[in-house]
């Protein structure tokens, strides 16, 4: 089975990108915001502040950009009757957690490191953190890989749709500091509240108001049914591209 | 992406003995190639079903069915895996019957067609099927490969079957028994080859 996942998930220009990537947003975003505020709404440190939210959404969206892509970036193999389309969706699945976990640990590991004060860190609420953004993930990933297949305009439309979603997914801000009518628009994300979630696990004195952790899971579970409803059905069709 | 839907078989249904190697012949687009993607298992049936006994191998192409990202090493190690084989004997056997010398650890994407041709035709040879589904490939590489792939093919005869695709009857008489005739969306089975090709021929002359 490793050894599926590293044939399945193969990625061009090896492991350094998936450390660059986090790395530049959270040195990005900090140096921006250290110039305009003093102090990070949560702690003390920009970098942690940045990381717990970005890397937290990383569980999503590094997640979903890479399944959209399993079946047909692995068409090749599944010339092999033995390979189904499902086991790529299920090997990049696996190979993206790890890769996300990794960074993860290395990056708030360091941040966590060389911060002043202590981080008491909570794993519970990281951990059900990540189930959630990983499942909402698979689910809109084995939607994707159909509807992109059957319609191709789909997949533009996609790709405008869900550019903001960084934004407004509370990775560089806490909805819960925000006017209350634009705080019960963003709580429909759920990945808002995924970041919430993490950012507890980092935070003992953050409270998360608003966070409801039923909507995340209802909306996890209606995706992954949706997503897998429309990939068994297909599966005929994913094949043949 | 919109496509034409075709019919390929209408109310088939047919046994492929074993023991006895077929060749599969029809016009171009009668459906000959999606008749091996079928009978391997990578097509579905919209209706009805295949019976499969035996080890079966995947259509056998002219391109081969590599990951481009990763060597041949890699690839035939992988293929190896999904068939349940020694990796490690795989991995020597296809290194020795390529030809590849350095670049089978090079990625495939860098490799010409030949190359591409004889890593997928020693991957095939290196894994023992009772049917080897063969799609326009017999002959890869220059005269010396060509005469060592067909001595190895001819000898995986001896025990295994294959179901070949060919436009060549000469290819076909070589190493078919019996054939199969796709025309119109009926399969006819004929025990001998000659008489498969004669009737073949006289569909082509039809139009």
């Amino acid at each position: 089975m490793r050894e599926m996942s590293t044939r399945f998930g193969a990625k061009p220009g090896g492991y350094l990108w998936a450390f660059l990537d986090p790395v530049s947003h959270i040195v990005f975003l900090s140096v921006i915001f250290m110039a305009i505020a003093h102090m990070p709404p949560l702690g003390t440190s920009f970098p942690l502040f940045f990381a717990t939210g970005y890397i937290g959404f990383q569980f999503y969206q590094a997640m979903a950009g890479y399944l959209n892509s399993a079946v047909s970036g692995n068409k090749a193999l599944l010339s092999y009757p033995s390979v189904a389309p499902i086991d790529t969706v299920a090997a990049r699945y696996a190979l993206q957690l790890v890769t996300t976990a990794i960074v993860a640990i290395v990056v708030l590991g360091y941040i966590v490191f060389t911060v002043r004060h202590p981080v008491s860190i909570h794993l519970p609420p990281i951990l059900e953190a990540i189930a959630a953004a990983s499942l909402i993930a698979l689910g809109i990933g084995l939607a994707n890989t159909v509807l992109f297949i059957m319609y191709p305009i789909y997949e533009k439309l996609y790709g405008i749709i869900t550019r903001p979603l960084f934004l407004v997914s509370g990775v560089f801000f806490l909805p819960d500091s925000l006017p209350p009518i634009a705080k019960d628009v963003i709580l429909f994300n759920p990945l808002a509240h995924i970041v919430m979630q993490f950012r507890t696990g980092f935070y003992p004195q953050y409270r998360a108001a608003g966070y409801d952790g039923f909507y995340v899971w209802c909306v996890a579970a209606s995706l992954m049914f949706v997503g897998l409803v429309l990939f068994t059905s297909c599966r005929a069709r994913l094949r043949d591209r | 992406m919109k496509g034409v839907r075709k019919m390929i078989l209408d109310d088939v249904s047919v046994t492929f003995p074993r023991g006895k190697s077929i060749g599969l012949l029809g016009r171009n687009g009668a459906g000959k190639s999606t008749l091996l993607q079928i009978i391997a298992g990578t097509l579905e049936l919209d209706r009805g079903r295949v019976i499969r006994q035996g080890k079966i191998s995947w259509p056998l192409g002219f391109q081969g069915s590599f990951q481009g990202n990763l060597s041949g090493e890699q690839n035939v190690r992988f293929v190896a895996r999904i068939y349940g084989v020694d990796t490690d004997e795989l991995v020597a056997y296809v290194a020795e019957f390529a030809e590849l010398g350095q670049f089978y650890h090079a990625p495939v994407r860098t490799y010409s067609s030949g190359m591409k041709a004889r890593l997928a035709f020693g991957v095939s040879m290196g894994i023992n099927f009772d049917y080897y589904l063969v799609d326009e490939i017999t002959a890869v590489g220059d005269t010396n490969f060509k005469r060592k792939s067909q001595q190895t093919f001819k000898e995986k005869l001896s025990d295994s079957d294959v179901i070949m695709v060919s436009h060549s009857t000469g290819t076909l008489r070589d190493y078919c028994q019996t054939g199969i005739v796709l025309e119109n969306g009926q399969m006819t089975y004929y025990d001998d080859i000659n008489e498969a090709i004669a009737v073949h021929e006289s569909n082509m002359k039809r139009h």
